[in-house]
């Protein structure tokens, strides 16, 4: 079968669905693979470069839509793309099905297969697919870059012959997919970093990347993030309260907002009110990448930037993405390469569209002249349900010296206790035993004291040569067969020979064994 | 005494073993504390031989010669995934050697008292040394020499079937005759019984049934315990080799056989306290087989396991800075530990820095992974403890876990109703990207599903360790 890619018909788009790359390995499954021309020029790939990858190069956007038989691109389609969808077609787009019905409706009425790369699952195995978080992970790269080309001073604090400069705070609302993207990049630059996000699960995420979580003194039976697929949920009024204050709080100590707080098929939550805004120093940056959703700022216009009053910079850009045309379509070609893998399970070039598979539809949109949005809930549960985390309290020192002191005491109490029973048994045994016999005691348990300070200096990776050494000293043994076979007893000296034949076995084996080991341990 | 010689090279002999056994402290004087040893062993030999042991001395002599060249040949032919099985068949020739010079103090001891009821003249320098006994000292004699028989028979039958199961000639699973353990408590308190009856007089019998009960419970309890618990099972036997020598030396009134014995057995008894802190468990439940009981449903797995090729890993590899490769049982059983050498030395050459992470209980016997490493030729100071690399796996861009499992499982930490919680582990998961080389999709020895594999930074790369690994040499430039 035949996949194309078109030229993005969006105006200011720059993203392409194929790359050289990607169609190698696509021819790899089996596919042929050709383009419009001029499809990847937006995004640094010139029609040369995919010539050479084997992609055939058609002029016209007709042409490649009568031709392929798989569709890909980037934009959901346009009226006039959908009516050139055919029976047996299948695209592969973004395609925002909830906002677009009527296409979709349109799509599905000729016969053509849908698959929406918004819709794939959040599902472990369909994360090599999901085109959201790839694009959102550029989102929150681009958003602090952008906020740095706006932003007159450095990220990262310095010391300098010309006068101290104190680091960039940053802010970062929503740890999703674009906002640890953002921490990142943040902490990276050397700013300040601080998150923030209504499922407190994902703290240990944000600290792991370097940024600061701002806890809430908010106590609210803790909400399972797994329940809604890992995305957050409308939080109640009370919550909203107690976060807006401690936005309050921060603001006028911050540098630069990053939001990035979005709930499915909502308007974005206003999280950073006007107040906020006119808190804030001149110079400082907002970059609200809600803005497509009606903004986290009200004050946010959507695609462009505006200085308030009091000199803050707001940037409302939706095009992040599209701006790093070439790390996205990169990023965005190879999700749909692992989406034809799915689709492909027998690498012979031919889709098998399995309906029965979660991720497949999932995804699936339109499929036999049925609209099939939205899909069932898939089988495997997003993410695993969270357990709750016991919460470990910090130890004050003084509670940790009387721990320490608690602990001495019991060491002592029964190090005591054991060498009293000891002493007990052994003079015990001095009432019976003759004198003789205590002569020899006296050896093991000296004896005994010293193997074990000896053994426990005795390096790990060297416990295989102890063990043979040991084995060969423990054929000691000899001695005693050595003293008997000098009986005059024909089964005493039969015995002895015996025992002294089989411990000049291990002598021998195991010393030489254990040489030969040593002798392997060699430095670099 | 008479052998005032003999004595005094026992002496050094002593000294010269405790020197041998803390030279391995260190690789480097390891090598010359081994000499230690062998001259210790040589003097005590020669020092007995001319002394109490003068009597039939050639056969002595050429006895040993004859040992000695079946234990060189031994010695060179062995191949370093077979220690573990060597070091358990040498245990049970120790154990048998005690059991024999147990019965010979015995029949001497009869001897001894006939000879003095018919007045007859007495020969032999261990007789003559019992001849001089009190009756008292002749009932501790009985004693020790019992416990000599009692624990060198355990040793001698359970190190056989080690040996057996080691190497893959008995069903390496924990197999018990129905009954399990209270055969075993049976066949104690028989051998108890049969000591208070040897004690009373009863008679030579008594220490034959004692020695085959023995025989049983060894058989019998090493059947029961599974093959990767054999660390703990071969340092165990160890130590009963070093004790039944020490009952031995205290029957025979021989300081030098006291002090080794001692010397082995506290060797062993730590060496089987590490194995088993290794996995968190009391000595008793790995002896009495099966992990501890749980407290609850453990954890269930979600999740998919992610397949990579050789290609996948290669091109990882060329990436990363530093990598750690965690080796375990299942290197040594593919044979894999050249090619980990090879992949080792490649990836050194390109300046990268490549570590391996050891385990406590990785492999089959303690210390096992360095050995087979060593054998492969790779420098010793990249090897590294657990508790010496398990906190700079966040800083390692890729692991490589070649054929281990329950040391790398996750659940140990994050599960306290898995059957190993609380099992110190190699917390692999914290580096960036894992891969594991396994050969398929089965748990590991515990029997539990192991979490690392399901991980979004694990990639399983399924095969044959060695067939793997030739496979990615092939792809690294």
């Amino acid at each position: 079968m035949k996949i194309g890619t078109p030229k993005e018909v969006e105006k200011g788009e720059a993203r392409v669905a194929m790359t050289p790359d990607s169609a190698r390995a696509l021819q790899k499954l089996g596919y042929e693979c050709m383009i419009q021309s001029g499809a990847g020029d937006a995004a640094g790939f010139a029609d040369s470069a995919y010539e050479e990858a084997g992609v055939t190069v058609v002029k016209t956007a007709d042409t490649l839509w009568k031709n392929a038989d798989i569709i890909a691109k980037v934009r959901p389609p346009r009226e006039t793309e959908v009516k050139k969808l055919t029976e047996g077609k299948l695209l592969i787009s973004f395609f925002w099905p909830a906002q677009n019905e009527e296409l979709m409706k349109q799509a599905a009425d000729s016969g053509a297969s849908v698959i929406a790369m918004d819709m794939v699952p959040r599902i472990s195995r369909a994360q090599k697919m999901d085109a959201l978080s790839s694009m959102a992970n550029i989102a929150g790269y681009r958003a602090v870059i952008e906020a740095g080309n706006n932003f007159g001073r450095f990220f990262t604090g310095q010391i300098t012959a010309a006068g101290k400069v104190p680091p960039a705070r940053v802010l970062v609302v929503g740890a999703g997919v674009a906002g640890l993207a953002a921490i990142g990049t943040s902490t990276s630059l050397g700013a300040v970093t601080y998150a923030f996000d209504v499922r407190p699960e994902v703290a240990e995420q944000v600290e792991s990347m370097g940024a600061e979580f701002v806890y809430l003194d908010f106590e609210e039976a803790a909400e399972d993030g797994a329940e809604s697929g890992g995305y957050a949920k409308p939080s109640s009024p009370e919550f909203r309260e107690a976060q807006l204050a401690k936005f309050r709080e921060l603001a006028p100590d911050i540098d630069i907002v990053i939001t990035t707080a979005l709930i499915p098929n909502r308007e974005a939550p206003e999280l950073w009110t006007e107040d906020m805004v006119k808190a804030m120093k001149p110079g400082s940056v907002i970059v609200d990448l809600a803005a497509e959703k009606g903004g986290n700022c009200k004050l946010t216009v959507m695609d462009e930037k505006i200085v308030t009053d009091n000199g803050v910079t707001i940037i409302g850009y939706t095009d992040f993405p599209s701006r790093m045309a070439t790390q996205s379509s990169t990023l965005y070609a190879t999700n749909i390469r692992h989406l034809m893998t799915d689709l492909t399970p027998e690498k012979d070039g031919q889709t098998n569209h399995n309906m029965e598979d979660d991720v497949i539809r999932g995804a699936t949109i339109a499929h036999a002249k049925e609209v099939t949005f939205p899909p069932p809930p898939p089988k495997v549960k997003a993410i695993a349900a969270q357990k709750p985390k016991p919460k470990v309290k910090e130890k004050t020192p003084e509670e940790k010296r009387a721990e320490e002191v608690a602990a001495f005491k019991a060491q002592t109490k029964s190090q005591v206790t054991l060498l009293t029973v000891g002493a007990v048994l052994i003079l015990a045994l001095g009432l019976i035993a003759p004198a003789s016999f205590m002569q020899h005691f006296i050896v093991f348990v000296l004896s005994i004291f010293v193997g074990f300070n000896v053994i426990w200096g005795v390096s790990h990776s060297l416990h295989t040569p102890l063990m043979a050494v040991t084995n060969a000293i423990s054929s000691i043994i000899i001695l005693g067969a050595l003293i008997q076979i000098g009986s005059s007893s024909f089964l005493v000296i039969l015995l002895a020979a015996i025992s002294v034949f089989m411990a000049g076995i291990n002598i021998f084996g195991g010393f030489l064994v254990t040489r030969r080991m040593l002798a392997m341990f060699q430095k670099s | 005494m008479e052998y005032g010689f003999t004595t005094a090279a026992y002496v050094v002999a002593a000294v010269l073993f405790i020197l041998s056994l803390g030279g391995l402290s260190g690789q480097e004087s390891a090598k010359r504390a081994i000499w230690y040893g062998i001259v210790g062993m040589a003097l005590a030999v020669v020092a007995t031989l001319i002394g109490p042991g003068s009597g039939l001395w050639v056969v002595s002599v050429v006895l040993i010669g004859l040992g000695g060249a079946v234990g060189w040949q031994l010695a060179n032919r062995v191949q370093m995934t077979q220690m573990p099985e060597l070091v358990a068949a040498m245990h049970s020739l120790v154990g048998l050697a005690a059991v024999f010079v147990g019965f010979n103090a015995d029949f001497t001891i009869n001897m001894v008292g006939e000879a003095k009821m018919t007045g007859e003249a007495i020969s032999g320098d261990f007789a003559m040394l019992v001849a001089k006994k009190t009756p008292v000292e002749i009932g501790i004699l009985m004693v020790e020499l019992s416990l000599g028989i009692f624990i060198g028979a355990i040793t001698f039958t359970g190190s056989i079937i080690a040996y057996g199961k080691l190497a893959g000639k008995v069903d390496t699973g924990a197999k018990q005759l129905p009954g399990g353990h209270m055969l075993n408590l049976a066949a104690v308190i028989g051998s108890a019984l049969m000591l208070v009856l040897y004690l009373g007089g009863a008679g030579s019998w008594t220490l034959f049934v004692m020695a085959l009960l023995a025989f049983f419970i060894g058989y019998h309890l090493i059947m029961g315990i599974g093959g990767a618990d054999m660390p703990v099972v071969v340092s165990m036997l160890n130590s009963y080799s070093g004790w039944a020598a020490a009952a031995i030396g205290f029957s025979l009134g021989n300081d030098l056989l006291i002090v080794v014995g001692a010397l082995v057995g506290s060797s062993g008894a730590i060496l089987s306290y590490i194995m088993c802190k290794g996995m968190n468990r009391s000595f008793v439940s790995v002896i009495l087989g099966g992990w501890g009981g749980t407290t609850g449903e453990a954890a269930a797995v979600e999740g998919e396991q992610v397949s990579i090729d050789a290609d996948g890993v290669a091109s990882a590899l060329d990436e990363a800075d530093s990598v750690v490769i965690v080796p375990g049982y299942g290197m040594a059983v593919a044979q894999a530990q050249g090619n980990v050498a090879e992949l080792t030395r490649r990836l050194r050459e390109k300046g990268k820095t490549v570590r391996f992470a050891i385990h406590p209980v990785a492999g089959r016997l303690p210390g096992h992974m360095n050995v087979l490493l060593a054998e492969a030729k790779v420098p010793y100071d990249i090897v590294l403890e657990m508790e010496e690399i398990n906190d700079d796996f966040p800083d390692t861009d890729v692991v490589i876990v070649i054929g281990s499992n329950d040391i790398v499982n996750p659940s140990a930490q994050d599960d306290p109703n898995s059957p190993i919680a609380g099992m110190p582990v190699l917390e692999v998961w914290k580096a960036k990207q894992v891969f594991v080389s396994k050969r398929g999709k089965g748990t590991g020895y515990s029997g539990i599903e192991n979490p690392l594999f399901f991980k979004d930074n694990t990639r399983m790369f399924f095969g044959d360790a060695k067939k793997s690994l030739e496979e990615l040499l092939t792809r690294l430039n």
